[in-house]
């Protein structure tokens, strides 16, 4: 009785605790759906009193949103694509052997992975502007954020690589497969979930990327959604439920997937980040 | 010719091909550009120059230029101060919450995940939604702060020069919290449980197990997680696009944003290399901590 008690309580603790900590992502919500007037009423009222449910359709129109979602699709699509092909293989290579190679190789990693976007964008974007890839900026975005997520998913993949025993690959070379066909055939397929989690991390890490576009891409129409936002939010704008409303329009899928994947990305963040 | 595609599809060529592939493109899109960030730091470059590849070397003329400019020293400490504040912060509430999901109770891992979600969102909407909370007149924190008598009048946190860093602060301490808490979660049940059993029998209260038990056993991951907070706070660029711009007058710059601010709105693409050459060193510093504290995991 006493235990279930506490369980309540703590729980209760929690709720509180992680309403405290979500607000802002509650006001994002509810002064999306605020009017002009009540948005700046003293004090702020916290229940909506006539929600705006047409302010999306409004913000999606005139701010051009489905371009800008799509851009950021593209860009997000393309580099998680880049990065799934080329980091696969490194991550299931690094985890097979252990030796001095790998060690550096490991560590060569570990520490591109660190390197802070904002500060390589200046070669980057210069180098990049010599060798002509501004002339198709997405691709050049897609590029430069496959360079600085690559190390992050090598990371993870490389912790679900080594959680498939070797012995079942083994097995399969006996049974008479080539190497490649023992990793597409039995390697692949049991870290699937693992490289899936890994990959849906990385989609949403590009999907919001900024420094990179807003350096890159000057035509309105190739930008992503966040360039878009830096845009409509001037230095004196008043106009936040409109604003909100576009944030909103643009977490609310991000969000989704999280809610729903959460148990799967939790974990797989952590084994790789510690682990 | 045989041997090389047998041994490409069956031995080890395939494991070199495997990796010597991605490691190409890392070197040619971080490799190259980590270099050309070096030796553009110590050339003339400007709007003429930028899509030449022979440009005039200047020595070590961009360095003193920088530290001879009136904003470095202020910038330099805002970027301390930043860094410092956010770790701090991030550290200690995430400690906390971590430490409360840790006493089992129905429904804790699946709350605790949930804290996750400040980490996943795009960092400039974090940076709008902060924006718009910490507005001057109308923001909601400046209304809470005022109903709980903790301060009289409004603060204006984007546009005073005395609260404008403190506003991103705040903002950063908020993102980097749920991830903090993460990494100790994990960290934390790590420790065997048997200890506090033992030191509950041997009569130790509460606050002497957690500094006697806890605390050692948490070492070596307190010493990567403050590094990774090092790390990124180190990359945190949209708060400061979303929220101040760096300003009012620099109040709120931080090395990470003056570099980009220098390349694409002053076009002082030499500046701004300079000052990320600076950073990365620093940067790359803080991660051989990160690596040889997570060293025996990775390689485990």
């Amino acid at each position: 009785m006493s235990d279930q008690l506490r369980n309540r309580v703590m729980l209760a603790v929690a709720l509180l605790l992680a309403a405290i900590y979500l607000f802002p992502l509650y006001w994002m919500y509810i002064t999306a759906l605020k009017t002009g007037s009540s948005m700046f009423a003293t004090p702020p009222k916290f229940l909506p009193s006539e929600p705006q449910w047409g302010i999306y359709a409004f913000v999606w129109e005139s701010r051009n949103m489905g371009r800008y979602l799509w851009n950021s699709l593209v860009i997000a699509l393309g580099a998680v694509s880049l990065i799934a092909v080329l980091g696969v293989g490194c991550a299931y290579v690094l985890a097979r052997y252990r030796n001095a190679w790998v060690d550096i190789g490991l560590f060569l990693i570990l520490m591109l992975q660190v390197l802070p976007a904002s500060l390589m964008v200046t070669p980057i974007f210069v180098g990049f502007s010599q060798f002509g890839l501004l002339d198709t900026p997405r691709f050049a975005v897609i590029l430069a954020i496959a360079a600085k997520s690559m190390p992050f998913f090598v990371v993870l993949v490389r912790a679900t690589f080594m959680s498939v025993p070797m012995e079942l690959e083994e097995a399969a070379l006996v049974d008479g497969n080539s190497r490649i066909g023992a990793f597409f055939n039995i390697v692949l397929p049991l870290a699937r979930n693992g490289i899936l989690v890994s990959a849906i991390l990385i989609f949403m890490q590009a999907f919001g990327e900024f420094v990179y576009s807003k350096s890159m891409i000057q035509a309105v129409e190739l930008q992503p959604a966040s360039v878009g936002l830096n845009s409509f939010m001037g230095p004196n704008t008043n106009e936040w439920n409109n604003i909100m409303a576009y944030a909103t329009i643009y977490v609310t899928p991000v969000l989704a997937a999280f809610v729903l994947l959460q148990r799967r990305i939790v974990s797989g963040l952590t084994s790789g980040a510690l682990k | 010719m045989k041997r090389i595609l047998a041994s490409v599809t069956d031995g080890k060529g395939f494991d070199i091909g495997l990796v010597l592939l991605p490691l190409a493109f890392l070197f040619i899109m971080s490799g190259l550009p980590l270099v050309y960030n070096v030796v553009m730091s110590f050339q003339e470059v400007d709007m003429f120059s930028l899509g030449s590849f022979v440009r005039p070397f200047v020595g070590f003329k961009n360095y003193v230029d920088l530290f001879s400019q009136p904003e470095t020293r202020p910038i330099l400490l805002n970027t301390a101060l930043f860094v410092s504040s956010s770790i701090a912060g991030q550290f200690l509430i995430g400690f906390g919450l971590a430490l409360f999901f840790w006493m089992n109770f129905p429904g804790a891992s699946w709350l605790r995940g949930l804290f996750l979600v400040s980490w996943v969102m795009p960092g400039l909407v974090v940076g709008a939604i902060w924006n718009w909370i910490l507005s001057g007149d109308f923001g909601v924190l400046n209304f809470l702060l005022r109903e709980t008598g903790v301060i009289e009048g409004n603060i204006f946190w984007r546009s005073d020069p005395n609260y404008s860093l403190w506003a991103v602060i705040i903002a950063n301490i908020w993102l980097g919290t749920s991830f903090n808490m993460i990494l100790l979660s994990v960290g934390l049940s790590g420790i065997p449980k048997d200890l506090y059993e033992a030191a509950e029998l041997d009569g130790a209260n509460a606050l002497q197990r957690f500094f006697t038990i806890t605390l050692p056993m948490m070492r070596s991951t307190i010493g990567a997680i403050i590094a990774l907070g090092l790390i990124f706070t180190l990359q945190q660029f949209d708060l400061f696009a979303g929220i101040t711009s760096g300003g009012p007058n620099n109040s709120s710059n931080v090395t990470q944003y003056w570099a980009w601010d220098l390349s694409f709105r002053q076009y002082d693409f030499a500046k701004g290399a300079t000052i990320s050459v600076i950073m990365i060193v620093f940067v790359m510093l803080a991660s051989v901590v990160y690596v040889r504290s997570t060293r025996h995991e990775v390689r485990g």
